[in-house]
């Protein structure tokens, strides 16, 4: 798989057509999923994901996703009308250069999603269109069906930290986010609230020049919060976070997913959305490289040794899996079903000693999604 | 509704740094400068005939000319520092109409620049009252006329935070926009009456002074809508490239 082929998107195993929702535009799903109350759309029964199962990626440059896991503690704070998020064939240029390309993909509520990209993959400029910040050429993005501008006091509907350094260093935190609560028309007693609940509360009356990058995020993060939204939007979180603001911030957002709400965080930390998101969305060179569920994707490869496994990688290749060599006499084989790879080696007479589901890690995944071989310069950059 | 949580929002960043009280600083120094001349200052033949008439005091004291190239200052830092430190992310976040924002900004930036000058003129006001017992000269200036150099001043004060505002708006680094404000207030003026005739009655600082009454380049009213042109223009050109920009 060679890194900016069109859109590769990991779905549903087979023989398993209920457990997925094709909310790409245009799919007679989308009009059913949008058709139902946000409340039955959480109630479908989560897909169970066998090892193994996955899907072969296609190519199509629609996305396929597990339909939302149905929220485990729906207390009295659940959300109960969850927003989806739609980037629908979004192209942003600056000049000659195309930031990002006829991008789309769609966020649900309930579940975490990973946005992911190398440096300068257009996470960013997406997350700014998304936000009204920037505007896109082409396509359109959504929140609930609706423009970011046309959202009625948007700060209750989405909560966004896009900039960790977005405050004047002379104002304390807690006169910034007395700001933002007057903008929004939020009593000044939530401001105290939230500080208490982003671990800033003592630090409160300090110029935010003297706090440490990760006070910063912290008070991003309150601003984000402040207005109690069910959508969060999420630019890079951890920077610079402490292992327990980390583990704060992972339960936080957990928390508001399974109650219901929207989480899109875009990250570099690999290791830290690998213990996150429920979902990626995987973009290069402002392309979707890939959408889909975590797990689906760690498993979605196999592993086989054959051997001649020089010649079986060939013969694979020749039919639109990707190989990597793993040992003397292993492959792990990806966009291929694992029933087709022990039929393609047969048919070439190939004898194989083991054909099993590979998980990788998501570092592993990313850099085959991301990295074009062929480019040595992209891969120090990586 | 939405454009009153703007404007208070607007209000508490200005009051929320210590930026006006630099301001306010400064004004006192100026207050301060004006007592000094008052009591040590002399006219060239060693008199002190610039304080001996009602008219001179009125002169010595009108703060106009001066509060708007100050409040041209002022509106130039506070937008410029929005854009610099990026807080007019979360501002186009809550209010991704963003003619509300920056009209909620300019009003909030002329009531600043209202204010200060206002306070700048009276700190004058008093420093020349308080110094002429020095002198053989009593204070002579009416009621009518301090608060109308006050007033005055508060008007210039609006519009030159107007006008700053809006090149804050374009040039959006606070470096940019003070160079450009000092070229705008006080290196263009002189340019442009070299370079058309007829236009000097109609520059920032003789248009103040007819507001404050102590010019006659035009009438009052054509002085007070020629000073609210001066910072229209800009604030229109900095609202127009506010909406069609990105936020990068």
């Amino acid at each position: 798989m060679t890194p900016h082929e069109p859109t590769r998107v990991v779905g549903a195993g087979p023989g398993d057509p209920a457990a997925e929702v094709d909310l790409s535009p245009g799919s007679p799903d989308v009009g059913a999923a949008r058709d139902q109350p946000d409340a039955q759309r959480h109630d479908r029964e989560p897909r169970s994901i066998h090892p193994g199962e996955g899907a072969p990626m296609t190519t199509s440059s629609t996305a396929t996703l597990p339909a939302a896991a149905p929220p485990t503690d729906l207390g009295r704070t659940a959300i109960t009308t969850g927003h989806t998020l739609e980037v629908d064939h979004v192209t942003k240029r600056y000049g000659d250069h195309t930031v990002v390309d006829d991008l789309t993909f769609t966020v649900l509520p309930g579940r975490v999603t990973g946005f992911l990209g190398p440096n300068g993959s257009g996470k960013s400029t997406t997350l700014k269109i998304m936000l009204d910040l920037a505007a896109a050429d082409h396509g359109r993005a959504t929140i609930g069906g609706h423009r970011y501008r046309d959202l009625t006091n948007p700060a209750h509907t989405v909560g966004a930290l896009i900039e960790s350094d977005a405050f004047h260093p002379g104002r304390s935190g807690r006169n910034h986010l007395l700001i933002l609560a007057d903008a929004i028309g939020i009593p000044h007693a939530r401001v105290d609230d939230i500080l208490e609940q982003v671990g800033l509360a003592k630090a409160a009356h300090r110029r935010t020049g003297a706090y440490s990058l990760g006070m910063r995020q912290r008070l991003g993060l309150a601003a984000a919060l402040l207005g109690e939204p069910d959508v969060l939007i999420l630019d890079e979180p951890g920077n610079g976070l402490d292992p327990q603001g980390i583990r704060t911030l992972r339960d936080l957002l957990r928390t508001h997913a399974t109650r219901g709400g929207t989480v899109l965080v875009s990250s570099h930390l690999l290791a830290e959305v690998e213990h996150l998101v429920d979902d990626v969305i995987v973009i290069d060179q402002g392309r979707l490289v890939t959408h889909g569920a975590l797990c689906e994707l760690l498993q979605s490869a196999s592993l086989v040794r054959a051997a001649d496994p020089n010649r079986l990688a060939d013969v694979l290749e020749q039919h639109g899996a990707t190989t990597q060599t793993e040992g003397t006499d292993g492959l792990v084989v990806r966009c291929m079903d694992i029933a087709e790879i022990g039929d393609r080696a047969f048919s070439a007479g190939i004898a194989v000693r083991e054909l099993s589901p590979h998980a990788g890690s998501l570092e592993q995944l990313f850099l085959t999604w991301t990295t074009d071989p062929t480019d040595p310069e992209e891969v120090v950059q990586l | 509704m939405t454009m009153t949580r703007l404007f208070r929002a607007e209000l508490r960043k200005l009051t929320s740094t210590k930026m006006p009280f630099a301001f306010l600083g400064v004004l006192g120094v100026i207050a301060a400068l004006n007592a000094f001349a008052v009591i040590a200052g002399t006219d060239m033949d060693g008199s002190k005939a610039f304080i001996a008439t009602e008219a001179d005091q009125r002169s010595l004291m009108a703060f106009a000319a001066n509060a708007f190239m100050g409040a041209g200052l002022f509106g130039a830092v506070a937008v410029a520092r929005e854009y610099g430190h990026h807080t007019v992310i979360p501002t186009f976040l809550a209010s991704p109409r963003r003619a509300r924002a920056v009209i909620a900004q300019l009003g909030a930036v002329a009531a600043g620049g209202a204010v200060l000058s206002i306070i700048g003129a009276g700190l004058t006001v008093i420093a020349v009252a308080v110094s002429l017992p020095t002198t053989d000269y009593t204070f002579l200036v009416s009621v009518e006329h301090v608060v109308l150099i006050v007033s005055a001043s508060g008007f210039a004060g609006a519009c030159g935070a107007v006008l700053g505002a809006g090149i804050g708006a374009v040039v959006r680094n606070i470096g940019g926009a003070v160079t450009s404000a000092v070229l705008v207030l006080i290196v263009a003026p002189p340019l442009i009456v070299q370079l058309a005739n007829g236009t000097a009655s109609w520059m920032p600082a003789p248009l103040a002074n007819v507001v404050a009454g102590v010019g006659n380049g035009v009438s009052t009213p054509a002085a007070l809508a020629a000073l609210a042109a001066w910072a229209v223009l800009p604030a229109a050109i900095g609202l127009i490239a506010v909406q069609r920009r990105d936020v990068v």
